[in-house]
């Protein structure tokens, strides 16, 4: 009986290990206060926890503020090494933490790192604060830059003073104290008047609602119709009184968001129904309420052109340029004017052959606004015809990666080797190493590709470790985040052809970022311009398109056949429809956006509208077309980053064009001397040289527009 | 909704106005091109897991033949000791069972071509039952075997078709636990036998131990009714225990 006790206790004890027992994890040190001894520098992700990133802000920004102290205390004479020098060595720790920090909470997010995320925006904006407006930093810093042209820096050197001094500078360190002061109150309304003309704009992008029953759903696909009674069904479920419920019971719900306004433009055969969805589109802020815009725009334009005045610069648009590739208001005019009229010959165009199928049709009206959504598909269908799912097959993930790395092999000869036995973030997340042509180490290529509901939308590169040759040689490590299809069961992910063009981007971008060579690491990698570095990202989709190059990697996933050329040419052409249209509205908002920011300190604050429709009618924008976003919901210019920048997505275009155009004429898109060249004086870079200067030594000229106006199908 | 678009534009003016240079460099270029963030707690985990499937797949893929032929058969071995308890029941319902080492032979036999049929079948796609109706049948088939220990003397003729059948099942089992951690399609047939032989010498190992403790330790055999009997009552037990356990996962 006893040896039965035991049996029956082994048994028991086999039965209760079923349920596995989790070990808690007990605190360890903090990885970010230790040497990270990991192949490569990756960050060890297996030991970072939510919890040690707030103590490694702290300390990180208090050794900081210590390190800059040390600097502006030093008691003896200035010098790029105890200063510049100084300051490129300073905010390791932070620099550490941060790049974990923000990557990990754009691409693997939860409810801590966003709350963080909160907490420590304001945080960091003060300490970043402290340091670009330390005096004693600034003196020392001016001393050295007032000697430059008796000393023996080198050119990046040179520049790195030039642009270490411009940032005190444009911060307002010549300033006096009541400018300063005036500053700071111009700062604190612009940034209150942002923030309200973003919550205004939500407020009135959601205030509207289109409510159909079934009988005016005319055109409309399943799948649009099935959407909209989700999106009503969903209303009805928030509904709190009965009544709100019935006015959402069994009905259709279109709202002047693109995503919900685009289908029912495009398929909806109710042409009045098209007219006020459109429009409460395009009135959004516009309303006369108190969610109104005008005179908060106007505002804004106004406050930043006193703010640009006091610091010295003619214009918001002077102060903004300044730090860009096209250097002036004057060449982002040229350069706008200048594709102006083609484009809006071919929407003239367009507007004809859409006229001539309405009047096929045997419609009495002429072609509108809110018309053209439907009509220029009709067009598309006719002249364009494309079916997007018939090439998928050919575009697997596997294949697409092959193809861009088969691409940057055969342009540079660099290599990627995928590794398996580092720890990543998640298990999405793929690593590879890579190397030069001559075997040595370049940097880590992550590639982080799958949709996942903790990951932000869209696509995007960013580093987890920077390059920098001052204490040896440091080489990068690079991420490529994107939303793509994840797989469904066994079959590989497949991708649209427009994901195929993001990935093509995003590496290029990522190229940038692992090329680079420079010796300080604040000017490495896409530190540049922004109308400079889309250059690097948007030079490397021309590789994706060129039929040459796609038919080495577009093989269909299960038959193993090549894309047949004729899906190819079908493909090449669609990319051409519409760009009438596409690059007026996109140059209308453009004009717009510069038209508002190269006004005066002494004008009279604007009426908005008055304003917008004046600049429209100078350049002769057809009734046919609005400015792809109206002054009212220009968010981008007037609570987003890119006032007097939004042009720079054309220009960058531009470059791109114009660049690989130069390989075309070599007669060989892999030319190994034009590679070299774009290495050398692109890749390499960083923002060590001028974006100009860079640009030429590549092409060996200045861009032209042409090749672009090529592209877009807008040369003839 | 609104809390996002407010952080993300928070984010854009953080990165827009903070103009120091050695502020470390702008991590996240083109900060315009990130969407907004729908934060949907529920699907985490099941993505993750699929996430972790294909990692597998990935690092099988990059391993040698015979690595990855030692994986399986280490994962089968596994998926028995010490991971498949009730099939350690069953196997241990059926040494309990069996006076003569012959027909344990036969049974052990029945049982483990049984289930190599259906791992074959299931691990290739052809047929699809789900866990919910085969896990609890798994659970039933070990407490008949045990209840036929203590209730019939001597095992009858149809024993050994009656644990066909039940290795049929068992074989199902294995395969959805191949199936979570998944097998590259390239090396389909010789993964699948790995993970198999694993699976037998798991067995194997299960008989030897129970041999070795009844006969060595205990010095006594798998026949004497004091042992016999309590252990096949103790497997019954747990075996009606995990039914109800997988028919009811809530309660």
């Amino acid at each position: 009986m006893k040896n039965l006790f035991y049996l029956s206790f082994i048994f028991i004890l086999f039965a209760c290990q079923n349920k596995e027992t989790q070990s808690t994890i007990n605190s360890i040190e903090n990885p970010f206060f230790q040497e990270w001894n990991t192949p490569f520098d990756v960050p060890p992700f297996n030991l970072i926890k939510d919890e040690h990133y707030m103590p490694a802000f702290e300390k990180g920004m208090k050794e900081n503020i210590d390190e800059i102290d040390i600097i502006v205390n030093n008691k003896e004479k200035p010098t790029f090494e105890n200063t510049i020098e100084a300051l490129e060595r300073s905010g390791k720790l932070l620099t550490k933490v941060q790049r974990v920090f923000s990557n990990l909470a754009s691409s693997n997010t939860n409810p801590k790192l966003q709350e963080l995320q909160r907490e420590l925006s304001p945080l960091l904006s003060a300490h970043y604060d402290k340091i670009s407006l330390n005096e004693g930093l600034f003196q020392r810093v001016d001393k050295i830059w007032e000697e430059k042209n008796n000393s023996n820096l080198t050119d990046e050197q040179k520049k790195l003073l030039d642009d270490t001094r411009k940032q005190f500078v444009r911060s307002g360190a010549l300033l006096n104290k009541e400018q300063k002061e005036q500053i700071t109150s111009i700062n604190s309304k612009i940034s209150e008047l942002t923030t309200k003309f973003g919550q205004n704009l939500l407020a009135e992008t959601n205030g509207f609602e289109l409510i159909l029953e079934k009988k005016d759903l005319d055109g409309l696909s399943e799948s649009v119709i099935a959407a909209a009674a989700e999106a009503a069904s969903q209303k009805m479920n928030k509904a709190e009184t009965e009544e709100e419920k019935n006015k959402y019971k069994e009905k259709y719900l279109f709202t002047p968001h693109r995503t919900s306004m685009y289908p029912f433009l495009t398929e909806s055969s109710r042409r009045d129904l098209r007219e006020i969805l459109y429009k409460s589109y395009i009135m959004r802020g516009d309303n006369n309420n108190e969610t109104d815009n005008k005179t908060i725009t106007a505002q804004i334009a106004k406050l930043r052109a006193e703010r640009a005045n006091l610091m010295g610069y003619e214009s918001h648009a002077h102060f903004v340029l300044e730090e860009r590739m096209l250097k002036s208001p004057e060449e982002v005019y040229d350069l706008l004017i200048k594709l102006w009229e083609p484009a809006l010959d071919r929407a003239k165009k367009e507007v004809i052959d859409m006229q001539e199928v309405v009047d096929a049709e045997g419609k009495d009206f002429k072609i509108a606004a809110w018309d053209w959504w439907q009509y220029s598909e009709k067009v598309r269908k006719e002249k364009y015809d494309l079916d997007e799912s018939l090439i998928k097959p050919y575009l697997s993930l596997d294949n697409a990666l092959q193809g861009v790395f088969n691409t940057t092999n055969k342009l540079w000869g660099i290599k990627f080797t995928e590794i398996y036995d580092v720890d990543m973030y998640h298990p999405d997340a793929r690593i590879w190493k890579v190397e030069d042509e001559d075997g040595s180490h370049l940097g880590i290529f992550i590639g982080d590709y799958f949709v996942r509901s903790n990951k932000r939308g869209g696509a995007w590169m960013s580093s987890f470790k920077g390059q920098s040759n001052l204490d040896g040689r440091e080489r990068p490590v690079v991420v490529n985040v994107c939303n793509f299809p994840a797989p469904v069961s066994d079959s590989p992910s497949l991708l649209s052809f427009e994901n195929l063009i993001t990935l093509f981007h995003e590496f290029g971008h990522a190229m940038h970022g692992i090329l680079t060579n420079v010796t300080y690491g604040s000017m490495s990698g896409t530190s540049g311009p922004r109308d400079f570095t889309e250059f690097p990202a948007q030079i490397l989709e021309h590789w994706a398109s060129e039929p040459e190059v796609l038919k080495t990697f577009a093989i269909h996933h299960e038959t193993g056949e090549t894309i047949p050329d004729d899906l190819i040419n079908k493909l090449l052409n669609a990319s051409k429809f519409n760009q009438g249209f596409i690059n007026t509205e996109y140059l209308a908002a453009s004009l717009l956006d510069m038209d508002w920011h190269t006004i005066s300190y002494n004008d009279d604050l604007k009426d908005a509208n008055k304003f917008e429709i004046e600049s429209m009618e100078k350049y002769g924008l057809i009734n046919e077309i609005a400015p792809r976003y109206r002054s009212t919901y220009f968010a981008h210019i007037f609570s987003g980053g890119y006032s007097s920048g939004y042009y720079s997505y054309v220009h960058s275009a531009v470059l791109d064009s114009d660049g690989f155009e130069a390989f075309k004429e070599t007669g060989n898109v892999f030319d190994k001397d034009l590679a070299n060249k774009l290495r050398t004086h692109v890749y390499e870079k960083g923002s060590t040289e001028e974006a100009m200067d860079l640009y030429v030594k590549f092409r060996g000229k200045k861009p032209m527009i042409e090749p672009l106006l090529r592209v877009r199908g807008l040369d003839k | 909704m609104n809390i996002f678009n407010i952080t993300l534009i928070n984010i854009l003016l953080f990165f827009c106005f903070n103009s120091y240079s050695h502020n470390p460099e702008n991590f996240i270029i083109s900060e315009i091109e990130q969407g907004i963030l729908t934060f949907e707690n529920e699907q985490i985990q099941e993505e993750y897991n699929s996430a972790l499937k294909r990692l597998r797949i990935r690092r099988l893929k990059a391993m040698p033949m015979h690595k990855k032929f030692f994986i399986f058969t280490k994962s089968g071995f596994e998926h028995i000791l010490p991971k498949g308890l009730d099939h350690i029941l069953f196997v241990l319902g059926l040494f309990f069972s069996c006076i003569k080492f012959r027909s344990l032979l036969i049974h052990i036999t029945a049982f483990t071509a049984a289930h190599s049929i259906t791992l074959i079948l299931a691990g290739q796609g052809l047929i699809q039952i789900p866990p919910y109706i085969v896990e609890p049948l798994i659970a039933l088939s070990i407490v008949w075997i045990a209840v036929e220990n203590f209730l019939f003397n001597y095992p009858n003729k149809w024993r050994p078709l009656l644990i066909f059948v039940f290795g049929l099942l068992h074989g199902l089992g294995f395969a959805s636990v191949l199936n979570y951690y998944g097998l590259p399609k390239e090396n389909f047939i010789s993964l699948l036998l790995a993970f198999n032989i694993g699976v037998e010498i798991g067995q194997l190992t299960v008989l030897i131990i129970a041999f070795l403790i009844v006969n060595i330790i205990l010095r006594t055999n798998s026949k004497n009714k004091k042992i016999r009997i309590p252990i096949s009552v103790l497997i019954s037990l747990i075996g009606t225990y995990w039914f109800i356990e997988r028919v009811y996962p809530l309660l």
